[in-house]
């Protein structure tokens, strides 16, 4: 499964390759993969454990129940003791050992209606999304009919029919008339992979439709076709007991239904016999919620988001502890971030996705954050409006944010809520997730206006008009849906929204890099144009050197979630001092002079659980010395500008502005 | 002049749009006509929406064509019929997506595509050769240690890792032409070179040709020897890539190459916001699609849609102001 686009930009890429410690560590392998997210999932172990005990009961209940469950050996109606657990029944049998001795039919019928259910639901529901058309059309409504078929009742009537045949007319009849819901399922998803590029890839290939469908879609979508097997189970389970209960089926097998059936007709509840009346009822229960609790687990395991990690933030920077002396923000700043520092959990332990990085920014000032997916370009961004969590997971781990002169990392989500929107806003990544598709750009407009002032409806109206034709967007558009939008267009709406209460800094994360180059480049001369008309503070995060070359005045290049340089533009374009910004820069062929053979920069970026003991850029850098490779470079100061590179340490003196370059 | 690789001649997709029992047409690509060598890479240069994704898929047999045919070695692919020739096609032409992130399966391990072509396209090798053959294979892309490559799974690997993977599995096949499809227009800028040197490598090396799918001119011009710009579905200039570039022809292609990402290149008297976007080509009327948004159109614009015409060496554009060498 694909992540999110934002999210991408701060996991680490994995292992590296070739540069990684030992590659057997790396090797993963799916199974062993299941059982450790098993071991380490509570739902899961409780799951398996309820599971695995009513397994042993079905498979060998000789063993553990004392009796016979059919011997009528005992003293009717006796109350629960150290030799009848829960007591005897009215015919003076052993609740407990018909208990145990029914549990096998209970976990047959929920194995074989979950798996009957499920074989139709996939061949019904994969060949509906996969083929469409007519297919598509006849599948889906046989898969409708039966989801509003009112099931209940028509088993009663099928049931009645085959009054003597028992078992399996009860797998069959619930096996046939179960699969819809799941079926369902798998069809949306497959619809969703449909377009997926490697099912294209697999027919210009040249795979037969019946391998794309067994052996590439399937294996994609194993999460839910466990889900709608567990799913189909628990039903199986709970419609058994139940038919049976009322007394259809065979009245003489071994199962909790008619253990029911029997106390129900017995009065058992009246009669003092308690536990035979209750227990098959809470056997049913807990195995339904053995299957339940699997079904939850499997969920989670399988998509990592509903997962909450907890971040344990010891020892991943005792030095920030250390106190220095707080320093008033500067007035003339509208943002000053000192030695921030984010972190995110991961299986294996916490990741600094951003480092101690320090800049300021003035009022009105447009600042460039370039750099590769990964280097915590976005994260940093995030933590700065305070907008960690989902998608981008991570925490501040020390340092502060001062925004306005007031410390944004220390602000509570109720004052944050104040500001947010109204002095500052965000443009994200994709304009397509990040407007609400099934409302009209004016139905968001207003409800970011009543959410954050208490303007009437009549200056909504007027406001949003205005900030649309701000960006070159016709107001007619105000009523369209987001697709109805071209993407340049909903992008430029979000920056529309973005203006609607004139804030003093826009952060905007990538806001073209969906677009194509004509669009990207009409796009940043509109921003530059709207950010000098009104005068707000910019910071845009972007990985293309190209957009931010006209349009900001200073430059912020970040490597490896730390600052690798932050100079004025134009001195970063015409002179850079970071081997690494020098790479970003001939990563551009171009159309003037002559062709030149370009290299760009070879390699990746570093995995930041495992950073190089020196430089972290080390490993790609054309000139890398030893001492690189084992000590790290702090950040200089050279004609005003920073760099991390140890190529101008004699420039002059490391600048005192962060508590690192200590280690 | 010898047979060309591939040929298209009046080349037209249309897709039925809006609602169930409505007949408007969408002109995807309309009457297109292009020829690739051997050994070229022929860039495809236009926006999103131009068509260029559609005139891949139509090569790739993912559509058929409305109308019009494109020729492989003199051959009509609309002839292809039996299982066994359409086989021999697919091992011809391979293709290379634009996404990364979507284009292999994530179930199973990164080697599974290439593996594939392998079992489909190579039948000289032997069962017990494939995995050395697909190792080799990932060692031709660049992706060492290869051993170790081929273990991962698909999120282990970065999305200029993965591309390579992509090429690793349209170059097992031994085809004759690769379809790239914005192979990286996904990728960050600093990757992109590596992958577009790998195209220029491999076409050397193997001397495969290239059809080059883009919206940057300036890495058309970076990998191709020729190209053609489509603009709304239709052709509108062809041309050698370097003398398209030194002296565009058609309004479009200048204010593409205006657009170019180049963080060198000084902010020009074009970059005044154009904030067009090609028309989506719903039953159109005659009149060149460009209009609306060309900065020298003529009333002879609304009438009458400009054929291509020769403007010089080689050189061809479709439009009424456009002047010959």
């Amino acid at each position: 499964m694909s992540l999110p686009s934002v999210a991408d930009s701060v996991q680490p890429a994995g292992a590296t390759v070739g540069s990684g410690p030992p590659e057997e560590a790396t090797r993963r392998t799916a199974g062993g993969d299941v059982f450790r997210a098993v071991a380490h999932n509570r739902k899961a172990l409780a799951g398996v454990g309820l599971l695995l005990g009513f397994v042993v009961l079905a498979l060998i209940p000789g063993q553990i129940a004392p009796d016979d469950p059919r011997a009528k050996i005992y003293t009717p109606g006796l109350g629960p003791s150290w030799h009848h657990l829960f007591g005897t029944t009215a015919y003076g049998e052993d609740v407990f050992s018909q208990l145990v001795w029914g549990t096998r039919q209970s976990l047959l019928i929920a194995v074989l209606v979950g798996g009957l259910a499920t074989v139709i639901g996939v061949v019904v529901g994969v060949s509906a999304g996969y083929l469409g058309g007519t297919t598509d059309g006849i599948l889906s409504l046989i898969t409708d009919v039966i989801l509003v078929i009112p099931i209940f009742p028509l088993i009663i009537v099928i049931a009645a029919y085959e009054r003597n045949s028992g078992f399996f007319t009860l797998v069959i009849v619930l096996g046939l008339l179960g699969w819809s819901y799941g079926a369902r399922q798998l069809r949306s998803q497959t619809l969703s992979l449909r377009t997926r590029d490697f099912l294209e890839a697999a027919r210009v290939r040249g795979e037969r439709k019946s391998y794309v469908i067994v052996k590439e879609i399937l294996p994609t979508m194993t999460s839910l076709i466990v889900a709608s097997f567990l799913g189909a189970a628990v039903y199986a389970v709970l419609f058994a007991a139940g038919l049976q209960f009322i007394g259809l089926g065979d009245p003489n097998s071994q199962s909790w239904g008619t253990m029911l059936y029997w106390a129900e007709n017995n009065e058992a509840l009246g009669a003092g016999m308690t536990y035979w009346a209750i227990m098959p009822g809470v056997f049913v229960a807990l195995l339904g919620a053995a299957f339940a609790l699997l079904n939850y687990a499997f969920d989670e395991i399988s998509s990592p988001a509903l997962r909450l990690r907890k971040l344990e933030t010891t020892g991943v920077d005792a030095e920030q502890e250390t106190a220095v002396p707080i320093r008033p923000p500067d007035e003339k700043n509208i943002l000053e971030v000192r030695d921030l520092s984010v972190a995110y959990a991961s299986d294996h332990g916490p990741v600094v996705a951003v480092d101690r990085v320090s800049f300021e920014l003035g009022r009105g000032e447009f600042l460039g954050i370039v750099g590769e997916s990964a280097c915590g370009k976005s994260t940093l961004v995030y933590a700065i409006a305070r907008l960690l969590g989902a998608p981008l997971a991570g925490e501040i781990t020390g340092g502060q944010v001062f925004f306005k002169g007031r410390d944004m990392v220390t602000l509570a989500d109720k004052e944050l809520r104040h500001i947010r929107w109204r002095d500052y806003s965000v443009v994200m990544q994709s304009a397509m997730n990040a407007l609400n598709p099934v409302l009209t750009v004016a139905d968001q407009m207003r409800d970011a206006c009543e959410a954050h002032s208490t303007m009437s409806k009549r200056e909504i109206e007027q406001r949003s008009k205005e900030v649309l034709r701000l960006v070159s967007i016709d107001p007619v558009h105000l009523h369209s849906y987001p697709h109805q939008l071209s993407g340049g267009m909903r992008q430029r709406a979000m920056i529309a929204m973005a203006l609607l209460f004139t804030p003093e800094l826009i952060v905007m994360d990538e806001p073209t890099s969906a677009l194509d180059v004509v669009g990207q480049r009409s796009l940043m001369v509109q921003i530059k144009e709207l950010q000098e008309r009104l005068g707000f503070a910019v910071i845009f995060v972007t990985h293309d050197m190209s957009l931010v070359r006209h349009f900001s005045d200073r430059l912020l290049v970040m490597y490896a979630a730390q600052v690798a340089e932050l100079g004025l533009t134009r001195q970063v374009f015409a002179k850079p001092l970071h081997p690494y910004t020098t790479g970003l820069l001939e990563a551009f062929p171009s159309i003037h002079g002559p062709k030149e053979h370009l290299l760009g920069i070879p390699g990746q970026p570093p995995d930041l659980l495992r950073l190089p003991p020196g430089c972290r850029f080390a490993p790609r850098c054309p000139h890398v010395a030893d001492r690189c490779r084992v000590e790290r470079p702090a950040l200089y100061r050279v004609n005003g500008e920073l760099v991390r590179c140890f190529l101008h340490e004699q420039a002059e003196e490391p600048v005192a502005v962060s508590t690192e370059g200590v280690a | 002049m010898s047979e060309p690789l591939l040929r298209a001649e009046g080349l037209t997709r249309h897709f039925r749009v809006g609602k169930l029992l409505s007949s408007q047409k969408l002109h995807a690509v309309d009457d297109v006509l292009f020829e690739l060598g051997r050994g070229e890479i022929v860039a495809l240069v236009g926006e999103s929406g131009s068509g260029k994704s559609t005139i891949a898929r139509l090569i790739a047999r993912v559509y058929r064509p409305t109308a019009g045919e494109i020729f492989f070695e003199g051959r009509p692919v609309s002839a292809l019929r039996t299982r066994r020739q359409r086989l021999a096609y697919a091992s011809d032409v391979a293709m290379v997506f634009q996404d990364p992130y979507s284009s292999i399966n994530p179930a199973y391990r990164v080697t599974h595509p290439i593996r594939r072509g392998v079992v489909l396209h190579r039948r000289d090798v032997p069962r017990s050769k494939r995995q050395e053959e697909v190792v080799e294979s990932l060692a031709s892309v660049g992706l060492l240690p290869a051993a170790q490559v081929a273990a991962k799974f698909p999120h282990e690997l970065s999305g200029g890792q993965r591309q390579r993977v992509g090429f690793a599995s349209a170059l097992v096949v031994k085809p004759k032409l690769i379809v790239a499809d914005e192979p990286v227009s996904m990728l960050d800028v600093s990757i992109r070179i590596g992958v577009l040197n790998l195209m220029s490598e491999l076409r050397e090396r193997e001397g495969v040709s290239f059809l080059y799918i883009t919206h940057d001119v300036a890495s058309a011009r970076y990998v191709a020897d020729r190209v053609l710009v489509l603009y709304a579905g239709h052709l509108v200039e062809e041309g050698p890539t370097e003398d398209v570039i030194q002296r565009p022809k058609h309004p479009y292609t200048q204010l593409l190459l205006s657009a170019v990402p180049d963080p060198r290149a000084p902010l020009g008297v074009s970059d005044a916001a154009d904030v067009g976007e090609p028309p989506k080509v719903i039953d159109p009327k005659e009149g060149c699609r460009f209009r609306a948004r060309c900065p020298l159109a003529i009333d002879r614009c609304e009438t009458e849609t400009p054929r291509l015409r020769p403007v010089g060496r080689g050189r061809l554009a479709a439009c009424h102001v456009a002047q010959a060498d």
